[in-house]
Parts: C-alpha cells; structure tokens; sequence
C-alpha cells in the first residue's frame, strides 16, 4: 500500500509540476489542508524530509507526500524525474497505438545494479484510478441479475430511482443489428446494465491474446535478455565461506586418469582391444574345404532324392495323359495329402503360354519339412517276383488220388444231420439226425438198408473197428444205444450178438451206470443200452479204442467233466478222471500207445493211462477247440477250433504248433485223418471241404508234408452251420460229409 | 546269475530321445532346435517299437537318437545362439531404455556364426557335397526369382542370383548339362559334374509369392545352409576347372540386364606362382616340355578351326588353358627308360568330347523376343553354340538380328505372314530356320539334331516327353506309337486286338500262349477229329473259307486252353497260398496290389490313347 501511495504521489507531483505549475499555491491548499487533516503524525516526519529534500524540490510541499519517505527514496525520486521527460516523450510517440490498456511501462538503467529495469508509471490515488469509483446508473451491486429477470426494472440509480430495463430488441433485430453494424461483434453483453457494450481495441487485442494462448500484457517480453546478479565479470565471491587452501586438483592433471587411460593405451598396443571391426561381407568367405584330408567318419546318410518327372508333368504330354472330367473330379475331391500326383496333367500348345505354377514354394517347403521333419527307414527294396513267395508244392495231381468229386448224397428228410459213422470195412455208413432217426445206407449206391428211431437227437454215431463183429453205437439224450446192422453174414452176427447180449452176464461191477440188454428186440431197436447219469445231456463224442473194448463218450453237460469210459467185455462204466480242469469238448485214444488225449476248451491234455500221468499239455491258441484228430502214427495231431484255425501239432517236438493253418472262413467243425491214405480233411461251417495231403516223415528230421488239395463243396449253409461231421471211408480215399441241410455226401476220387 | 536288467536303462529306451525331452537337454528353445537340426541335418527316427522307445507310452512323439542329441550338445552354432538369445535381451533393453549407443555398440558386437564345420562334418568329400546339392540349387533358383520384402532381403536375393548365375556358368564353361525337362512346375535340369548327377528345377519366369502357410523360417534357415554349401562347392568346382572364384561381376552389364553374361570368368593366372618355385630345369626337361606344348598347340589349333565361329569366352578360355602347365614326366636315373605315360588332364581333354555336349556347335541362334532368354542362353551355350537375342531381352547379346551366321531362330509365336518384307528381309527368312523352343530341349534329349520341319513356326508340336524315362515296365507312349501304325491298317484287326487287349495284361504270355495254342490244336484235332470235321463241314456249308475258320477254331482253342490253365493254376496257387506265413502273405498281397495297380494304370493310358485314335480318325474320316 505504501509502494503505491507513493508512486502515485510520485506522478501526481510530476504532473503537478509539468502542467499544472502556474496554479501551484491554489492546489497546495486543498492537497495540504486535506493531508493534513488525514495523517497528522506523517507530517512530522515529512518535515524531517524536507529538510534534506530542501535543495532538490524547494517549492514542493511535502506534506502531500504520505509515509514514511527516507533519504533513498528522494534520491530516486530525483532519478524518475529525469526520467519522466524521456518517457513523455515515449508516450508521445507510443499516442497513436490505442492499446494501451495497462499502464505503460519503461525500461531505465537501474544506478544501484547499473542494469536496465522495467519501471511502470506511477498511479494516481483519484477516483479515476479506481473503477469502484466510476459513476455507474445501476447502483445494485453485485448480485445476481436474474433476481431482476421478472421486473421491469434492472436495478436502482445512485439516487435510488430504477433504472427501467433498456428495450432489447428480438433476434432479428439482433441479426439486423449485426448486418447493419460492421463492429457489432466487438460488443459484449453487459450484465450490470442489460445491454451490448462495444469493446475497446486494448480489449479486443486482450482476447485476442488469450485466444492465442499468450500473455495478455502486450509489454511482456518473453525473451528478454537474463539478469545475471550472482555471476559474471566483478561479481566473483570475495569474501571465501571457509578458510581451506584451494585443493591440487584444482590444478594438477590426475594421476589415477593418466594411469586408466594408459592402461587402455597398452591394451591397444598389444592389441588386447580391438576397435570395431570393419564391416566386412566374412559371412561369403569361401575358401578350399576339402583340400584337408577328410576324417575318417563314415558321411551321414545322403536324404533320398525326390522321384524325377515323369511324361505325365510335360508341358505338352501325349494326350492320353491329360485327365477325363472324371478323374479330374476325382483329384479335386480327394485330400491333397492323398493325392497320388499333386498335380492335374495339363498340356498347353506352346510353351509361352504355360503359367506359374502356384505350388511351387509350397512343394519345395514341404520337401524341406520332409527333409527335417519326416524320420527316414533304410528299407531293402524287394525286387522279387510275388509269385516267388508262394511256397513250392508238388502239384494236387501228383498227389492222387483225393476226394474230387461228389458222387452220392443221401437226404434226411428233415432234420440236420449231426453225425455219421462208416463201417470198418467201408461198406456202411450209419447216420443220424436231430429228428432222432438213425439211417444205415451203402456207401455205393446210397440205399437206405434200414432205419431206427430213436427217443432223441442223436448226438455221435461211432461204428467198432472189431472186424469179426459188426455194430455201431449212437448217443442219444442220457443214453448209448449199440445198433447191429442187418444183413450180416451168420458168423458175425452171432458173434456180435453174444459180445453184446452174452447168455452169462459178467459179474456186475460197482457203477452208477446201467447196462440194459435186450436181445429180442435187437431187430429193430438197440441189443444194448448204456444209461448214463441223469441229466449229462447228449454226448458229444463217442470214441473207440483201436481194439474195439474199450469205449470213451463225453456228454455236453456234466460236472465231473462228462467223460466215461465203457469196457464192452466187462459191461463196465467208469469215470477215468475224478476232477478235471476246465470243461472236456473231445477225448482221444492214442492209435498205438495207452495214452489218452483231452481236449479241454482252451488245452489239449496228453495221459498215460496206464501210469495214471499227465504227459503233456499242448497249447493250439484256439480259443475254443471243437475238434481234434490223431494221425494213425501217433505222433501228430491237428486240432480245429471254432476260431477257424487248424493246428498241427508234432508231438515230438513242441507243445506249440507247428503249423497253423488258417483258411476257412468260418468256424471248424470237424477233421479227420484217413486211416491209410496220407490224407485228412476238415470240414466248417461255411459250407466248405478242405482236403489236405499229409504226408508224415518217419525220420525225425524231415517235417511233414502239408499240401492244400482240394475244396470240395457241395453243402449248403443253413442257419449258419455248414458241414458238421466228416469221415473217411477206410479203405477207399473217399469222404462222407454230413451236413446241417440234412444231406449226407459221398465225395470219391 | 547276472546282473538283474532294469526297464529303461538300456536298449531302446536309452537309444532314443523324444523332441521335447532333447530340446529340454540343449536348452535352447523349439526355434533354436529346429534350426539346429536344419543346419545339422539331423533328423528324426521311427523306433522299431515306439512302447520300448517312449517308456511306456504310445503317445504320438517324435524321437531322436540320444546320440545325436549328445552331438548336438557340443555344436558351437548352439553356443552361438544362445550368445544370440542373451545379446537380443540386451538389445531390447537398450532400446527399451532408449539408450542407442549402447545399442548400437552391441549391435556392432553381434554374435553371428559360420557353417564350415558344419559343411565339412556333413560332406566329408567334395562328392557327397555335388552328391546333395540337388535341393540347394532348386532353393538358391527360387529365391534368386522371389521378390524381397520384409522377411526376405534383397541382399540375400541378390547373394541367390548371384549363385544361381555362378552355378549356370561353371554348367555351360564345363558343358556338363546332359539333360532338360520343360514340365509344368518349372524347367528341370540335369548335369553329370564330378560323375554326380545333379537334377535341379528352375521355376518359369513369373513372380512367385510366398504362401501364408508357408513357414519363411524354416525355408531361410535352409536357404542359410545351402549358401554356404553352394559357396565351397562352387569354389571348388571353380578352382578345379582353373577359374577365378568368385567371377568378376561387371556392374554396369548387370545393370542392364546382361543375365549370366555380366560375370565374366577367368582363369586363375597359374603360371607366376608356377615359375618361381620351378627351379631351372635342365635343357632337357624343358624340351620335352616344348614338345608336348606344340603337340598340344597343334591339337587345339585343328580342334579350334571346326569350331572357328566359336567366339564365346568360355571356349576360348579353355584353349588358353591349354597353353599353360603341363606334367612333365622325370624319368628316374636307375631305369631311364621307364617313363609312366599316365593320362594328364591336358590328354584327356584333348580327347574329343561325346558328340552330344558339342551338339550345337555349329549353330547359331537367334532369340525371338517372346521366348525367355536366361534359359535359352543356358541351355545353347551349354551345348556349344552361339546365340544372340533383341536388345529388349537384356544388353550384351554378341550377335544382332541380322548377322549372317545366324542359323536358328527360336521362335514361339503363330505364324503371321507380313504383308511388306523386303527382298532381303525375306532372303534371311528363307536362309534361316524358324523353330519352337521346345526343339532344343528335345535335341538334347534325344542328342542329336532333329528335323526341324516337325518343330516349325506354328506347328502343332509332338509331344514332349520326360528324359528321365519312367519307372520299369510303365507304359510308354512311343512304343504305343508304333502300335498305332499297325492298327491303323483296318477296322477289323483294331477291333481284334481290342478284345484280345481285353482279356489279356501280360504280353510275353500271349506270345507263348500263342505257341501252345498252336500244339493244342493240333492236340485236339488229333483228340476228336471227328467234331472237327463236323464243324469244318457246317462252316464251309455257311461260306466261310477255310482260312477264316482255321483262325476262328485256334482262337476259340487259345480261349479255351489259357482259361483252362488260369483256372488250375490260380486254383493251385490258391490253395498253396493257404501255407504262407502272416507276414510273407502279407508282403505277397501288397506286391500284387501293387502290380495290378499299375497294370490298371497301364491299361487305362492304353485304353484313353486308343479312343483319342479312333476320334481322330473318325474325324480325318468325316471331314
């Protein structure tokens, strides 16, 4: 406050003395009187002043002057008025620019720091130097106008009359206004009175700034020349804060430097460092490789080379190479991994006219994946001929003579034909049906000679190998029947008649099984009758021992495994095995030995019967055996299973198979070897006859001959099952074929 | 008692290393291992039981010998790149951080590896190198014609041209080319060098673009290898034939577009070197040496006057060649007169040259503009000749359109008579001979000059047919050919041989078929000559002459007897075939799958080229 008291008494002085001097005392007056009044303690101290100031300004009266002013300041005052006449003359000059808004100000050369400063003009304490003072009509103050919006007035007047709100005019009034009037839009709405005020120019060049983002003052300099106060020539420190010697480095080169940098130095020298390396192209340095002898490392295997073009990949190939729409379909509908050619043949007549082939990159991107990616094998070409493969076998004709051709057949009017039995000397064939009718027929022409009826199916037909007697016997549902053909010659059939029905029964022997003779109606039903333990269901199987005492049978369903083993001589039954593991599907004796195969599901089991042993147990890999064979040696058995496959054992020399035989296309149901003939056959559900030429070595190191002969066919498949039994007629190469149309086979060479 | 053998510790479990489990030992990321087995063309392999490889496992892996892995182990390209992997890392956080002179410092230290052990691990000999350069050049003749762009350099583009055209020049200066393919996907190749031969594929001169699905990584990082392999064996293949390598590039000829021509080859000058480590030899020596050299002087000079026109640089090179260094055989002082005449280089390649590499030669041939001219360049000087092309295919063409000696003109469009020709516009025209480019390709096949007149200005041309042959017993078209003639005598035989085709695949069993059938009909006239006689009556009875029904009673008789005997034997062969093991079955069943396969093929080819005959000649009939 005091700063600018005192320039304004600063400038009103100057003006005083400038313009107004001729009026002096009249002026003194009124300012004295009134300062007077106002601050009666200054004026004490002014006087004090006045006596310094005495020789510079006699005539002013200082009085005027407010505060506390010291001897400085009326030096400076001194200065400014010197001043003041340079910047009148400023002003003058600076008259005709109107924008002007703040006061003026001038730069002067400060005599203390002897640099330039920016000295503003003095202010006068008037009314005109505050705006507070300025007459306004609207005496309201600052509040908010909308208070007035309602009222026709605006406010009140200094005499506390209301200003009327001044006529505002519409908006077109407005726009015309703006059309008529150039400077309308330098006008500004003002609040206080309710109508547009024009601005002036200092006003506009304001916001122009501000628009600008400048600062609004026009005087202000952004790049004015800096001050230095604190440093330069003549402003060094002079008096030192500390007392302390100036420190040797201020002076001296460093030691520690020097010896950094002649480290460095001497490393270059030696050349331990290296300055960056010329950019030289080292990367296609080439130079002789091989010319040092090579290790002595085998080379990795060369990658196989792509296949070469062939005629089909010509840009002109012969016509017959270019796709039909079909295959071209074809090639386009196929996978292109599985594609066999990636590309479709395509001919073109001249050779500027072939395109860009589009999977060039592609296919040499996928060469490089093979080369990287794909694992590579050494695989030995064969370069065989196919048909080398096939084993060379003596020719089916060579082997002759075979069954070939079906000579007979014998129908059961109904039923399937489950089993069949040729007589030892080949002259009789007895076969039986699931309707329960056993018929007995020649071999030669087929003719039924006579026929049983049984009380259910029969399940095995089984004829003794004695030749002095003659019988068959059939298993039926929980029975053994022994049937005598007719016909036979005298001798015979008494024979028969008395080993069956003998006059003195035998003394009885402890067994649950019951022999039932009955010779009187050995014409037309069975002379014996075995009963066999209720419910062992049908027997499977019946099987003979070579000298025609001994009788095996194995029933389909019973706990102790079903076998029994029948003495003819004795009219004796017993059960060879008191435990048995697994259910028994065949049982076999030995053709010259006292042992006893049994062909469990999975196994089949080899017994001495004599020392009550088990010798062996072969495994086929079958997974259920259904039928099995000896060959008239004693050494080889095949065994069939319903999982088509044959084996051939060699009992001599593995449990394993020798051979497997895998060839029907469905499950086997029967084999048999021939008694005299190196010949067997197996017969299977799909309806087929195989026959097969065995010929077994009797010298241990030659295998045995197996060759495929002939396919005989003949059955038809019904309901699945084919050919179910086969067997040879001994003496002849010939086979009868029983089979599930009801049909009986002769099949001769 | 042994020692008990645990699971895992020995056999295959130990011979094999899945991928991951490898990229786990090298610790080096997939990337880095891939680009390993590139460079060190490893690869992986199929376990002969993938359960005992993988510990257990079935899953689908890769595997890889344990061994090459542990030889990977060692590979200094490995140390290299993780060098690299560290040296990204510090790079990214200098530019991260903003602090470029550090990055730049670094950048100057870059870690960069070379291949030469790499190359020299990999080929032993300089053969197994020409051996497996096949792929090298098919991917260096790409790249060479690839557009750059971000991924692919322009220098690494220029560096495959580069060799693409080093490559073509040592082909043509050794005259090794043997053999050429225009084929659909490009121009196959084939060159016998170092007794290798080298099949490589020259895409058609079109821009190529990259597929999306392609990996550019990979292809680079072989690209990487392959330059390498290239430049040792082209440094070699140079130094050995006396050339200076790399060639001279001559910088403003390849700015206009010379091609092949702005290299210029040079030979490496021997004889500085030579004649100061020489010591003075004796008047002796250097006499035998002279001897030899105009021997040698003479030769060339005969062997250059049939070729007189020759100009081209490479030929003329060779004779200097010729002039310079020569073996000298020192005979020993104990048995003096034993000198071993072994056969020098210099004797040998005086020996003439197969024909075919000279095939050329005393041609010479003129590009028109729409034929390309890289590969007519290579492929004329290849075989010795002279060749000439219009400006617009690029600058240095030795020859202008109306040089004298201009004998071929390689032409590829129709033929357009011009209606204002000067006399003597007309007179070249009728001297020279106009023909396809596919001649040229067909005369090095074939290695011999052909008729031009099948080959001529808009004509329609013979097909062209793959040099490299198909596999064994494929089917031929040129043997078809003269099948054909035959055919074309009458309708009646063609029908014949169409049902005779029908039934029958192999051929030499129709020729001995026919021999039996010829005993069984006498067999069978002898058998019942009574129907024979019979038939005979009832066909003269119906007109038919005795020679028709002689054919008609053979042909019913050959029939019959082929089918007769099929039926046993296959019957047979069934029936043994019951005896094969699993596997020989197998085996024999996809051999013969295998074979009736390609006698469809076989039979389908034949069946299509007799339908389009027929249309022909239904048309020829028609018009």
């Amino acid at each position: 406050m005091a700063v600018a008291d005192l320039k304004k008494s600063h400038k009103k002085r100057k003006q005083r003395e400038d313009v107004e001097e001729p009026e002096k005392g009249a002026f003194e007056e009124a300012v004295g009187l009134e300062m007077l009044s106002d601050e009666e303690k200054d004026a004490e101290a002014e006087s004090d002043k006045d006596d310094n100031e005495v020789d510079v300004f006699p005539e002013i009266d200082t009085r005027s002057d407010s505060e506390d002013e010291d001897f400085e300041d009326s030096e400076d005052e001194d200065e400014e008025e010197e001043e003041e006449e340079d910047e009148e003359e400023d002003e003058d000059s600076g008259e005709d620019s109107d924008l002007q808004i703040f006061p003026k100000s001038k730069t002067v050369v400060s005599d203390i720091t002897g640099q330039p400063k920016r000295v503003f003009p003095e202010i006068e304490p008037d009314y005109d130097s505050d705006s507070s003072t300025e007459e306004d009509p609207n005496r309201v103050g600052n509040v908010p106008m909308h208070w007035y919006d309602d009222l026709p007035h605006i406010g009140y007047d200094i005499n506390g009359k209301r200003v009327l709100r001044p006529a505002r005019g519409d908006e077109l009034d407005k726009f015309l206004q703006t059309v008529e009037d150039p400077s309308a839009w330098t006008a500004a709405f003002d609040k206080n009175t309710q109508m547009d005020k024009p601005l002036s120019a200092e006003e506009l060049d304001i916001i122009r700034r501000l628009q600008a983002g400048e600062n609004p003052d026009t005087n202000y300099d952004p790049y004015e020349p800096t001050v230095e106060w604190f440093t330069g020539k003549g402003k060094e420190e002079i008096m030192p804060l500390s007392s302390a010697p100036e420190p040797k480095r201020r002076w001296l080169p460093s030691k520690w430097e020097k010896q950094k940098i002649m480290k460095i130095v001497r490393a270059i020298r030696q050349g331990r460092i290296i300055g960056s390396k010329p950019t030289s192209s080292d990367k296609n340095q080439v130079y002789a490789i091989w010319n040092e002898p090579p290790s002595n490392q085998p080379p990795p295997l060369p990658a196989p080379k792509p296949r070469l073009p062939t005629n089909s990949e010509s840009y002109n190939p012969p016509e017959e190479y270019l796709p039909t729409d079909a295959e071209r379909e074809q090639w386009e509908k196929t996978e292109p991994e599985d594609r066999e050619r990636d590309y479709l043949p395509q001919k073109y007549s001249a050779l500027r006219l072939v395109p860009a082939y589009d999977r060039f990159i592609k296919e040499r991107f996928n060469r490089q994946l093979d080369l990287y990616l794909a694992p590579r094998i050494q695989r030995t070409k064969l370069n065989i001929d196919p048909n080398s493969l096939i084993p060379k076998l003596p020719s089916p004709s060579s082997l002759k003579p075979f069954p070939n051709y079906k000579s007979l057949k014998f129908t059961h009017a109904k039923g399937r034909v489950r089993c069949l039995g040729v007589s030892p000397d080949g002259a009789w064939v007895a076969s039986g049906d699931e309707e329960g009718v056993v018929s007995l027929w020649e071999v030669n022409v087929g003719r039924e000679v006579k026929r049983w009826k049984v009380d259910s199916k029969v399940g095995a037909i089984e004829w003794c190998p004695r030749t002095d007697v003659s019988f068959f016997v059939a298993g039926i549902e929980e029975k053994l029947h022994f049937f005598i053909p007719p016909h036979l010659t005298p001798a015979v059939s008494n024979l028969t008649q008395s080993l069956l029905a003998p006059a003195t029964l035998p003394p009885a022997t402890q067994s649950a099984i019951k022999w039932t003779s009955s010779a009187a109606s050995s014409a037309d039903g069975s002379i014996l009758t075995i009963n066999l333990p209720p419910a062992s269901g049908l027997p499977k199987q019946l099987t003979w021992h070579r000298k025609g005492d001994y009788l095996a049978s194995v029933s389909s369903s019973e706990s102790q495994g079903g076998v029994w083993m029948h003495q003819i001589s004795r009219r004796h039954s017993q059960a060879p095995f008191k435990k048995i593991k697994g259910t028994v599907q065949l049982v076999l004796f030995h053709p010259t030995k006292p042992h006893f195969f049994v062909a469990t599901q999975r196994y089949v089991r080899l017994y001495n019967l004599a020392e009550q042993k088990l010798l062996k147990t072969l495994m086929p890999g079958i997974k259920w055996i259904s039928s099995m064979d000896v060959h008239p040696s004693g050494d080889h058995v095949i065994v069939g299973g319903y999982d088509r496959k044959l084996c051939w054992f060699d009992l001599e020399l593995s449990d394993k198979p020798y051979k497997i035989l895998r060839y029907h296309t469905r499950a086997i149901r029967s084999l048999q070897f021939h008694p005299t003939y190196p010949l067997f056959a197996s017969s299977s559900d799909d309806g087929s006859i195989q026959v097969f030429h065995a010929r077994v070595y009797s010298d241990l190191m030659t295998d045995p001959l197996i060759v495929p002969l002939k396919i005989l066919r003949g059955h038809d498949v019904r309901e699945g099952l084919g050919v179910l039994q086969v067997k040879w007629a001994s003496r002849q190469p010939w086979l009868v074929s029983a089979g599930a149309d009801g049909n009986v086979l002769v099949w001769c060479s | 008692m042994g020692r008990l053998k645990q699971k895992g510790k020995a056999g295959a479990a130990k011979a094999y290393v899945t991928r991951s489990s490898a990229v786990k030992k090298l610790q080096c990321s997939l990337a880095d291992f891939r680009r390993l087995c590139i460079l060190k063309g490893i690869f992986p392999r199929e376990p002969r039981n993938k359960k005992k490889a993988n510990k257990g496992s079935t899953a689908p892996t890769s595997f890889y010998y344990a061994k090459d892995i542990a030889y990977l182990a060692h590979e200094p390209v490995l140390k290299k790149l993780r060098e690299h992997k560290a040296f990204a890392k510090k790079i990214s956080r200098a530019l991260g951080r903003g602090e470029w002179s550090t990055a730049k410092n670094l950048e100057e230290t870059k870690p960069t590896y070379r291949l030469d052990h790499i190359i020299k691990e990999r080929y032993p000999t300089f053969v197994d190198a020409v051996r497996d350069i096949d792929d090298a050049l098919c991917m260096i003749f790409l790249f060479a014609s690839l557009p750059s762009n971000l991924r692919v350099s322009s220098s690494l583009i220029a560096n495959c041209a580069r060799l693409a055209a080093e490559w073509q020049l040592y082909v043509m200066h050794s005259h090794s080319l043997s053999k050429v393919f225009l084929s659909i996907k490009g121009i196959y190749y084939q060159a016998e060098v170092m007794e290798q031969t080298v099949t490589w594929l020259v895409p058609y001169q079109f821009t190529q673009n990259i597929p999306s699905d392609v990996d550019v990584r990979v292809m680079l990082t072989f690209l990487e290898l392959y330059q390498t392999l290239l430049g040792f064996v082209f440094f070699k293949l140079y130094t050995d034939a006396g050339l200076v390598y790399p060639p001279p590039l001559d910088t403003s000829k390849d700015e206009s577009g010379a091609g092949v021509g702005a290299f210029n080859l040079q030979e490496t000058d021997r004889s500085v070197p030579t004649s100061v480590t020489k010591p003075a030899n004796s008047a002796k020596k250097v006499s035998s040496k002279e001897v030899r050299q105009t021997i040698k002087n003479i030769a060339a000079d005969s062997a250059a006057v049939d070729r007189e026109n020759e100009m081209d640089v490479d030929y003329e090179d060779q004779i200097s060649a010729d002039a310079d260094e020569e073996f000298v055989a020192h005979p020993s002082t104990s048995e003096p007169n034993t000198v071993a005449a072994l056969p020098t280089l210099h004797s040998l390649s005086a020996v003439p040259l197969p024909n075919s590499t000279k095939l050329f030669a005393p041609y010479t041939f003129f590009l028109s503009r729409e034929t390309s001219r890289p590969v007519f360049e290579f492929l004329v000087r290849s075989f010795g000749g002279r060749i000439g092309w219009p400006a617009s295919s690029g600058s240095g063409s030795p020859l202008l359109e109306t040089d004298e000696s201009i004998t071929h003109v390689i032409i590829d469009r129709p033929l357009v008579v011009k209606p204002n020709e000067t006399t003597e516009e007309r007179e070249r025209r009728l001297r020279r001979k106009y023909v396809q480019p596919q001649w040229v390709a067909d005369c090095i096949n074939a290695g011999k000059i052909l008729l031009e007149d099948l080959y001529a200005q808009g004509a329609t041309l013979p097909p062209h047919l793959s040099p490299f042959g198909e596999r064994e017993g494929a089917y031929d078209p040129t043997i078809g050919l003269s099948g054909g003639d035959i055919m074309a005598n009458g309708e009646e035989s063609e029908q014949e041989e169409e049902s005779d085709a029908g039934g029958e695949g192999d051929e030499d069993e129709n020729t001995s078929t026919s021999g039996v059938a010829r005993v069984a009909t006498t067999v069978i006239v002898a058998d019942d000559p009574d129907t024979l006689r019979a038939a005979e009556l009832t066909a003269e009875a119906a007109g038919m002459d005795y020679g028709a029904f002689e054919r008609e009673v053979k042909k019913s008789q050959q029939k019959q007897k082929s089918s007769d005997t099929r039926a046993e034997g296959d019957g047979e062969q069934d029936m043994n075939k019951m005896l094969m093991s699993n596997r020989q079955r197998k085996l024999y069943e996809r051999m013969k799958h295998g074979e009736r396969k390609r006698a469809a093929e076989h039979a389908d080819l034949e069946e299509k080229r007799r339908r389009i005959q027929k249309e022909k000649k239904r048309k020829a009939q028609t018009t």
